[in-house]
């Protein structure tokens, strides 16, 4: 993992430093709501619809567990008692008092940690695959180049008032767990980990999801890695200067090059970049290896084969089994795996942890996984190295606290955004939506048998809950008053070396109380339309929405 | 008689000044204060004016912090260059480093603060106009 340095400890503490000074202002009277609104905004404090909520970073979603140890004391001392895994990664608090968050940050600071720039018109923390490092199917660790970024992005002299937000997705994987395409730049890096400064990065712009959601467009193929900042710093003049600032609508990159065209706008960052392109900005190969450096694997020991003991703990323990199926892949050392940790258990909104929950994974971490967690955008805990002899302790354990639940990538293994009940944007309440579907689809067998499904659910067009890159997306929408669903289906985020794809609509959206029995039909669609072993995705792909269509819209008989 | 931030040999100072007569750039003429907005696009024939200044409309608007460093590192501007319009006291290290001399704040807005906050931090992650050194740990 990355070590904080001294000079990175000091920028924190002065950071700390500068908002304690805003607050203290603002509390005086000397600071107006809105002028404060875009301070606080750069260190993650969102005044919702009940209270505050503090958005912490987690840098490209990796803790250690003296980390995550000091986020759940956060959730004791300073939010009721959980917090809340985000769709980037992140984790949130709902309930911090304003007053508060001065100390809140400066415990934060103190393990090396911070919420600078996790909201307001800036760039936001870099995302990747929560898998790097371990993943089977990766050929180079995105985590340095995602660092590099991080440091180059934060408190950036020209780029702090953009015109919108603006995200960054980095993958080095066959598959894109990081979802590059629907982000304002993706980057997909070759190359391999003995050589970064090697590395040829491919980077795709004007991604995005929101209202319009549209998929990025390649700009710049096999970027040299030294030229990774001095090209997005010529990106980011481009967008910061022509970038729309009347409507905040239509303020996103995808906008810009929408109305530039890709060529268009590959064209203008490319004769920006031709000037700046030697630059003190420029990363030098030793910079490139300092930053694999700290992201080498751990001290993988030689584990004893386990694979015997391991089928048969799977043949007398049935859940054990499906929980292995579900939640465990495929790790690059032998003897190793990854372990997802299923937050997504009926009656508990989708990312939401208890304070001793989050203790708990600290300690799984120590005891099996070399001190190292991982956050996903599917709003699950990744243990990214645990010895395979390890599988059956870590799942009584994690059974015991509630977070054995053997459903990811199942139906109920669903992305949510906080919705309505707690989002002054939202159009809609999703989180009661999710646990009705969880209620409905709660049988194990059933959902086993339907496989591979993402359902992600939004509680409006802002698309926090990734809704048009769900297999199943459903939409909340305000109708005269009234809250009503719109569903979409085949979207995906990427998947088996393809680029995402956006769900198409299936028809006028529908009353809350209909959602369960219209996600029903369309699932009964799909069991009696599927070949065997078809996958729901590869079936919708096979015979397209229509059958779908007429089942959720039939006239009653 | 407003006052305003200078930069004066790397020190920020607080300073007494008379009024510029900002010229837009359309009544503009060499040998005049120029004063450009945002979206202006920067045009050699600027480095004719005896001082520039950026026009800020809001405090969220950075496009005049990409005009000031196109102005410093693609034209040589070596002259004054002014913030102002609405600037605010927690923005001037933005502007500073983005090559920025002189800070003009608007009525009710307190010097001292900005002063104060006009370096929040000892070092920064990137090179800037004020400080182009290469920040690497380690160089080649």
């Amino acid at each position: 993992m990355y070590q904080y340095s001294e000079f990175d400890r000091s920028f924190v503490n002065q950071r700390v430093a500068h908002y304690r000074d805003q607050t203290q202002r603002y509390l005086d009277g000397k600071l107006s709501d809105d002028e404060f609104l875009q301070l606080r905004l750069r260190n993650g404090l969102y005044i919702q619809r009940l209270a505050p909520m503090l958005r912490v970073a987690v840098p490209y979603g990796t803790l250690s567990s003296k980390q995550l140890r000091a986020l759940a004391a956060i959730s004791r001392d300073y939010d009721r008692g959980y917090g809340h895994l985000s769709t980037r990664q992140n984790m949130q608090f709902n309930w911090p008092a304003l007053e508060d968050v001065p100390d809140i940050l400066q415990a934060l600071a103190d393990v090396d940690m911070h919420a600078i720039q996790t909201s307001g018109s800036c760039i936001r923390n870099v995302t990747t695959d929560q898998f790097a490092g371990a993943a089977a199917d990766e050929t180079i660790d995105p985590r340095p180049f995602c660092e590099l970024l991080r440091q180059w992005s934060t408190s950036h002299p020209e780029f702090e008032w953009l015109p919108r937000k603006f995200k960054i997705a980095v993958t080095g994987a066959a598959q894109d767990r990081a979802a590059i395409g629907v982000h304002d730049i993706g980057m997909r890096i070759h190359g391999n980990d003995d050589h970064p400064e090697d590395a040829l990065i491919d980077i795709y712009a004007g991604g995005g999801l929101g209202r319009t959601p549209v998929l990025g467009a390649l700009i710049r193929e096999k970027l040299p890695a030294k030229d990774l900042l001095t090209y997005t710093e010529a990106l980011m003049r481009v967008y910061n200067r022509y970038g729309r600032r009347d409507n905040k609508y239509k303020a996103r990159i995808k906008i810009l090059v929408r109305a530039m065209t890709p060529e268009g706008f590959k064209a203008q960052v490319d004769a920006e970049w031709e000037q700046i392109k030697e630059s003190p900005s420029t990363v030098p190969a030793s910079e490139l290896r300092r930053l694999r450096d700290f992201f080498r694997p751990p001290a993988f020991g030689r584990q004893a084969d386990a694979n015997t003991m391991l089928a048969d703990q799977r043949l007398t323990h049935r859940d054990f089994d499906r929980w292995v199926k579900h939640n465990v892949t495929p790790h690059r050392a032998d003897g190793y795996a990854v372990v997802t940790l299923s937050t997504k258990s009926v009656g508990v909104p989708p990312g939401d942890v208890s304070s001793d929950q989050i203790d708990a994974v600290a300690k799984w971490a120590d005891q099996f996984s070399f001190g190292e967690i991982r956050i996903s955008h599917e709003q699950n805990f990744v243990l990214p190295h645990v010895p395979k002899a390890d599988l059956f302790d870590l799942w009584q354990q994690a059974t015991s606290v509630g977070l054995g639940s053997f459903n990811v990538g199942l139906l109920s293994d669903m992305i949510c955004c906080p919705g309505g009940d707690y989002c002054s944007l939202a159009n809609a309440k999703s989180l009661p939506v999710a646990e009705a579907i969880q209620r409905r689809f709660a049988d194990y067998d059933y959902q086993f048998d339907l496989g591979e499904i993402d359902l992600n659910i939004s509680g409006c067009m802002n698309a926090c809950g990734h809704h048009h890159v769900g297999h199943i997306g459903i939409l909340g929408v305000d109708k005269k008053g009234q809250e009503f669903y719109q569903i979409s289906l085949g979207g995906h985020a990427g998947h088996s070396g393809e680029g995402p794809k956006l769900g198409q609509i299936v028809g006028p959206s529908v009353a809350r109380a209909e959602v369960c029995d219209v996600i029903e039909k369309i699932l009964h669609v799909y069991l009696a339309r599927r070949f065997e072993e078809e996958s729901f995705l590869g079936c919708f792909n096979r015979i397209g929405i229509d059958p779908f269509k007429e089942s959720v819209y039939a006239k009653a008989a | 008689m407003p006052k305003l931030l200078r930069n004066i040999d790397q020190n920020w100072q607080i300073v007494d000044e008379g009024d510029s007569l900002w010229q837009a750039e359309n009544d503009w003429q060499a040998g005049e204060p120029l004063q450009v907005s945002v979206d202006s696009e920067p045009d050699p024939s600027w480095l004719e004016a005896t001082a520039i200044a950026v026009d800020f409309p809001a405090l969220t608007d950075g496009r005049g912090l990409s005009l000031a460093v196109l102005l410093r590192t693609r034209l040589h501007y070596t002259g004054d260059l002014v913030a102002r319009g609405n600037v605010h006291e927690d923005v001037v290290h933005f502007l500073a480093r983005s090559g920025f001399n002189v800070i003009e704040l608007p009525e009710g807005k307190d010097l001292q603060t900005a002063l104060t906050w006009v370096n929040p931090h000892s070092g920064y992650y990137q090179p800037s106009v004020a400080n182009p050194e290469t920040v690497f740990v380690s160089k080649n």
